[in-house]
């Protein structure tokens, strides 16, 4: 069936699916793939269209206060696709630490642990497109050049897998909106709206129950969606802003009880060029600076953090990469020099590259969103970003770094320097990875968490939540491929609640 | 060995031990010497001081507490008869690194190097 284009929707209309899926990003797109060809009538409602509209992309518009972070109409996309139609196609696996409630990390864990999950990962690895799902088992088959020989100790070779979209010519990255569109026409179980903004979440009087959806479109159009069950999946800024300003009933906002809805969100935080990075015998193998292919898999290799390494010395997540060729000045040299000679070591083919990396960030209740009294073009209240990055943060960072100094110099393959130290130094070279996670967090405590290890909104029969904002904890891994499985483990939870 | 032969052999190891003569001199005249210093048996132990002294400036100029005497005995006492090699070992498996001009070190390397910079 060809999408349907909300503005030509009469007002007053009511329509009523079986499921109701606000938001066409990976997590809608992914959900109503996966309940294909199931008894369950779909409603998908897309805000935006095939393509970009700065009319509709203004919608997102809000404030941000606190540490600089990019601005919340910049770090999305508002059309079918969502994120996906800008993404880089990094995936790779949360680990099992992830999902563990540790004792030294305030608000941390998952209500499930990783094994819940791993049945999802294939068949989101499939829907992403990025190969085999081999990730660390690459180092055990052949790649094109040698593994940096870190030798015994906290950090160990892992790996990156890319989305690849092989219809398209240049093999960018998976763009769901255009890569599924057609299949998604052909599902018959399915209505896709597109520029159909969802502007309310109606509650029941009794208000355990979500009545109704407002839909409202740019041209002025005004109708109702009254489905027996919705998913939310508008990303993980509009998640909350959708929950917030849904607050005609409760004040607080749907599912906000607690005062949880907006709160800890989070990105990973990307310092460039953080430290330099010395091989003493020659270049380091292509496939840590840019993505290779080898075993079937578009890859890069990145240096972590174990999972045992994190527990011992209370670390987060940190993915490193290493970008690019520098010179190094007479000091470097000079270190090169001493460094190699103490170790007898020929350093006389050295080359020096700048590290980047992807990081964790602690759980903060107070990085969060809130509603503003500015409104957008459809009537909703503009979020405000209260954006925040701990000292603490940055000082476990510099302790992996110095455990990878450490492990270079001990396998006398290279040394390390630390380039960031001043809070300022590193908020200076920070960057964000535009992966809006935490905000509608899980945990089957209400007090602790908006949504149940089901992803229902606690004290709503029927009102679910997709995507990243439902991450308690989140690594420093990309999280695509992991809302994506977590999404099919959500589709599989809905086949039981309508059977 | 008749008188031609003699003569050939002869010419030959004065040129030999012109060149190594002339060798010497060069390396007298080209290389770095330092004056001897209380920390020669220490300062022996980098492959290349001149390195090691900006490395060492790099430390001192975030390290003002250093004193030459005290951290030549403590070096001592910490080398004592192991080799540099064996004393790297044990402090990079031990994680005893520190920053010289943020270069990430082993603690004894950077003292010898420090101690080279104050000679």
């Amino acid at each position: 069936m060809a999408f349907i284009d909300a503005r030509q929707i009469p007002d007053g209309t009511e329509l009523t699916p079986d499921l109701a899926i606000i938001g066409g990003g990976p997590a809608g797109i992914a959900l109503a793939l996966s309940l294909a060809n199931t008894p369950i009538k779909m409603l998908l409602l897309e805000s935006g269209g095939m393509e970009f509209d700065a009319a509709t992309q203004a919608l997102y518009a809000g404030e941000e206060t606190g540490v600089r972070y990019i601005a919340l109409d910049a770090t999305r996309l508002r059309y079918l696709g969502g994120g996906t139609n800008h993404w880089g196609g990094w995936s790779r696996p949360l680990d099992r630490i992830d999902f563990e409630r540790r004792d030294w990390l305030p608000f941390s864990g998952w209500p499930f642990p990783r094994e819940d999950l791993e049945p999802y990962f294939a068949r989101a690895q499939h829907l992403i497109e990025a190969g085999p799902f081999l990730y660390d088992k690459l180092a055990e088959g052949v790649l094109p050049g040698p593994l940096l020989p870190l030798g015994k100790g906290g950090l160990y070779n892992s790996f990156f897998q890319f989305s690849q979209w092989h219809g398209n010519p240049q093999h960018l990255p998976t763009a769901f909106g255009h890569r599924y569109a057609e299949q998604l026409k052909r599902l018959p179980n399915l209505q896709l709206m597109l520029h159909a903004n969802v502007t309310g979440l109606r509650l029941a009087k009794d208000v355990r129950w979500l009545d109704h959806l407002d839909v409202a479109t740019l041209s002025g159009r005004k109708f109702t969606v009254k489905p027996r069950h919705t998913v939310l999946a508008c990303g993980g800024i509009e998640n909350a802003r959708l929950l917030l300003a849904s607050n005609d009933v409760i004040a607080a906002g749907v599912g906000n009880q607690n005062d949880l809805v907006g709160r800890y969100f989070a990105d990973h935080a990307i310092p460039r060029d953080n430290a330099t990075l010395v091989l003493f015998g020659g270049e380091i193998a292509g496939y840590y600076k840019t993505t290779k292919d080898a075993q079937g898999a578009h890859f890069r290799a990145t240096i972590s953090p174990t999972e045992g390494f994190r527990r011992e010395r209370q670390l987060l997540g940190a993915l490193i990469t290493v970008e690019q060729h520098v010179e190094l000045d007479a000091l470097g040299r000079a270190a090169v020099e001493t460094a190699s000679g103490a170790l007898g070591i020929d350093a006389s083919d050295s080359h020096a590259y700048s590290l980047g990396v992807g990081l964790e960030l602690a759980p903060d209740p107070d990085r969060r969103l809130t509603l503003t009294d500015d409104r957008d073009a459809l009537g909703m209240p503009r979020l405000k970003l209260n954006m925040t990055i701990a000292d603490d943060d940055l000082t476990r960072y510099r302790e992996v770094l110095n455990e990878f100094g450490r492990q270079l110099l001990a396998s006398k393959a290279g040394m390390m320097r630390i380039d960031r130290h001043s809070r300022a130094e590193w908020l200076s070279v920070m960057d964000w990875g535009n992966h809006h996670l935490g905000t509608t967090r899980m945990h089957d405590d209400a007090k602790q968490g908006v949504v149940d290890a089901n992803s229902q909104v606690h004290g709503l029969a029927n009102l679910f939540v997709a995507g990243s904002s439902v991450f308690p904890t989140y690594s420093a891994s990309n999280p695509t491929l992991n809302l994506v499985a977590l999404t099919l483990r959500l589709a599989d939870h809905l086949k039981g609640v309508f059977r | 060995m008749n008188r031609t032969r003699r003569n050939v052999v002869g010419g030959a190891s004065i040129t030999v031990l012109a060149a190594a003569a002339l060798g010497y001199e060069g390396w007298r005249h080209f290389a770095k010497h330092y004056p001897p210093t209380p920390y020669d048996d220490l300062l022996s132990l980098l492959s290349d001081r001149e390195a090691a002294k900006k490395v060492g400036r790099a430390f001192l100029a975030t390290n003002s507490g250093f004193v030459p005497a005290h951290a030549a005995a403590a070096l001592r006492h910490r080398i004592g008869a192991q080799s540099l090699d064996s004393v790297l070992k044990d402090e990079l498996t031990r994680g005893n690194l520190i920053e010289a001009g943020h270069w990430l070190l082993p603690q004894t390397l950077v003292g010898l190097c420090a101690l080279a910079a104050k000679t």
